[in-house]
């Protein structure tokens, strides 16, 4: 394990910039700007159709932008052939060379760039040791369960050391026990190597879990690039919010903005302070957001900031929703961690007050 | 396994129709085969258990000869044929689906819509005016025109094998620095492997067997095994011609075994 770290290769930086694609008159990627850091974990989230996958396969070699320039460690590789790039990919459906073991899968992109056999024996070795494959090296790979090919198209990925490792949904297949052990794993990859990684998925809670940082993709453009928390706790407009999580939105009109808070008051009459994005400056106006589990109900008092009606309890093991209308007619959904085991303390019909600290609200952009 | 009701094995006369088409398939064979080894004079006259008409066979210098020309023909035939039809596939599959696919498929298969006796006649006109530009008429011919009517045979297998093969697996090797030889020579030909040997022995097999084609394109002293035969056939007939059907019967019999168990293995 220790060689491979000592002798990784450091990650390289991609930089996207002004990337656009068109198949036919479909346009897939619309003004892609983006700048990938040296050994991060980054990851592109949207869903299917948005052009997260194409972005990868432009990366790779695979597809070749129509306008734009794709920039590692500052070269331009826009016009590079795959097999000329320093980057490889992990496929969705892994695409291991059935007609070849496990070791010669591993060995194929070493062997391609005609390194000495010794080598490519260490190297083998090394990374079947690194992806918990030891010993299996001369099964065929047809034999494997999902999980060992999953990690098998890894390791071979791996093996010629990329300056940076592409992923396009590599875990979809899973079933969801071996997915959250894999994405542990391949967090534990990408530090132990060193290698940037850009990772794309349309699961959220797998781009929270192991991501560096997040771009969230719409209709072929970037929306907005972050890390996890920015991304969940300062979404900067309403795609964004909606995607990642569960959340609510309210109606309100900014009274004041001083610095990176503003305060603003909801239609029941309370003010509250809101963060909003640094781009923009809020006024009159503006929906917030706020995640159900960022608001707390209980009986209602005059300093709670919103009062409504339970309509509907969704137990849900570890936690219970509480979805309320509230007194103008929006909906509402508190999530209260069951603590402790019973009823949560609530039925249909109660009128309950909400409250939520100062700062957790976020003022969408749009 | 317990039979339903509608099972196709329960049907009347299910029983009937098989042993009859089992015999209208294999009687004739199985009495040519017993017929090679008639001790008389007579194609059909049984005249006791002899080998002889192996043996006048095998000692029949025509008969060697034009057993030699059809393999010659056929090996090369069916060679030429497979390195075509798999470059044919490979570009015919390789792209994205576009108007007038089924018209090249159509016009690669020509071969096997065009009725043989029209092309043999339009070869028999081509070839002989060439020969006399080039004044060449040696084997060169023949293996030309059975190249070109071997190559849907081994192009179907060949295609099919290509229409199921997973396009990423291309893509990784691309992907793990492989050049487009290289990616090639490692990862597609060994996967179409079994399709390729498939479609040689298809070839091979319907070149030895060709007749019409053969008879028209032959210059003099060129018969291949068939055409002697048919030759043999206007003359006078000896159960000799029986014991070459058997040979011939036996040597692609043991080709279609041994293909088939290098292709078992190899999977």
């Amino acid at each position: 394990m220790t060689d491979t770290r000592t002798t990784a290769a450091h990650g390289g930086a991609i930089g996207l910039h002004g990337i656009k694609k068109w198949f036919g008159t479909f346009q897939a990627v619309d003004d892609v700007t983006l700048d990938i850091r040296p050994n991060e974990f980054f990851t592109l989230l949207g869903p299917s159709g948005c052009g997260k996958t194409t972005l990868l396969r432009m990366i790779a070699g695979f597809e070749l932008p129509t306008e734009g320039q794709i920039l590692l460690d500052g070269a331009d590789i826009s016009s590079l052939l795959p097999n000329q790039r320093p980057v490889n990919t992990v496929f969705q459906n892994y695409a291991l060379f059935p007609h070849l073991s496990v070791a010669e899968n591993i060995a194929f992109g070493l062997k391609m760039l005609g390194r000495p056999k010794a080598e490519i024996g260490t190297v083998v070795n090394d990374m079947l040791r690194l992806v918990h494959l030891e010993g299996r090296g001369d099964n065929p790979v047809t034999q494997l369960s999902g999980g060992q090919q999953q990690r098998v198209a890894l390791a071979r990925a791996l093996a010629p050391r990329p300056k940076v490792l592409l992923l396009d949904e590599p875990l979809s297949a899973l079933d969801l026990k071996l997915r959250k052990s894999m994405q542990m794993e391949l967090k534990r990859l990408q530090l132990e190597t060193g290698i940037t990684f850009v990772f794309v998925t349309h699961d959220q809670e797998e781009a929270l879990t192991m991501s560096d940082r997040i771009a969230v993709m719409s209709a072929g453009t970037v929306r907005q690039v972050g890390s996890p928390w920015d991304i969940y706790d300062r979404p900067a407009e309403r795609f964004v919010a909606d995607f990642i999580g569960e959340t609510n939105f309210l109606e309100a009109d900014v009274v004041s903005v001083s610095g990176s808070a503003a305060r603003v008051r909801l239609s029941s009459g309370a003010e509250i302070s809101a963060s909003f994005p640094a781009d923009a400056v809020p006024t009159g106006s503006v929906t917030i957001v706020v995640r159900p589990e960022h608001a707390r109900a209980g009986a209602p008092t005059g300093m709670s900031v919103l009062r409504g009606a339970v309509h509907d309890i969704v137990y849900l093991g570890t936690d219970t929703h509480l979805h309320m209308h509230l007194d103008d007619g929006t909906t509402f959904t508190v999530r209260q961690q069951n603590a402790r085991s019973g009823h949560c303390g609530f039925s249909k019909g109660d009128t309950v007050g909400i409250d939520f600290s100062d700062g957790v609200a976020q003022i969408l952009r749009d | 396994m317990s039979r339903s009701r509608f099972d196709i094995r329960a049907q009347p006369g299910f029983g009937f129709i098989t042993l009859f088409t089992f015999f209208a398939l294999y009687l004739p064979i199985a009495a040519l085969v017993v017929y090679s080894f008639n001790g008389a004079e007579s194609l059909s006259q049984w005249g006791g258990f002899s080998s002889r008409w192996f043996v006048a066979a095998w000692q029949n210098s025509a008969v060697q000869d034009a057993a030699i020309r059809s393999l010659v023909i056929a090996l090369w035939a069916a060679g030429l044929a497979t390195v075509a039809a798999l470059m044919a596939a490979l570009a015919t599959t390789r792209t994205a689906p576009y108007r007038g696919q089924t018209l090249k498929y159509a016009l690669i298969n020509q071969p096997l819509m065009v009725p043989e006796i029209v092309t043999a006649v339009a070869l028999l006109i081509v070839f002989s005016r060439i020969k006399v530009w080039t004044g060449y008429s040696g084997l060169g011919y023949l293996v030309l025109a059975h190249t070109a009517f071997c190559i849907p045979f081994a192009y179907l297998p060949i295609r099919a094998r290509l229409e199921s093969m997973d396009l990423t697996l291309e893509r990784a090797a691309a992907d793990l620095y492989a050049t487009r030889w290289k990616t090639f020579r490692h990862v597609t030909l060994p996967l179409l492997r079994p399709a390729v040997i498939a479609g040689f022995m298809l070839a091979f097999v319907i070149s030895l067997d060709d007749v019409v084609i053969t008879e028209f394109v032959k210059s003099g002293g060129q018969d291949t095994l068939p055409t002697y035969m048919l030759g043999q056939l206007r003359r006078e007939t000896t159960p000799e011609i029986n014991a070459i059907a058997t040979v011939f019967l036996a040597l692609s019999t043991v080709l279609v075994v041994i293909f088939f168990f290098i292709n078992r293995k190899k999977q």
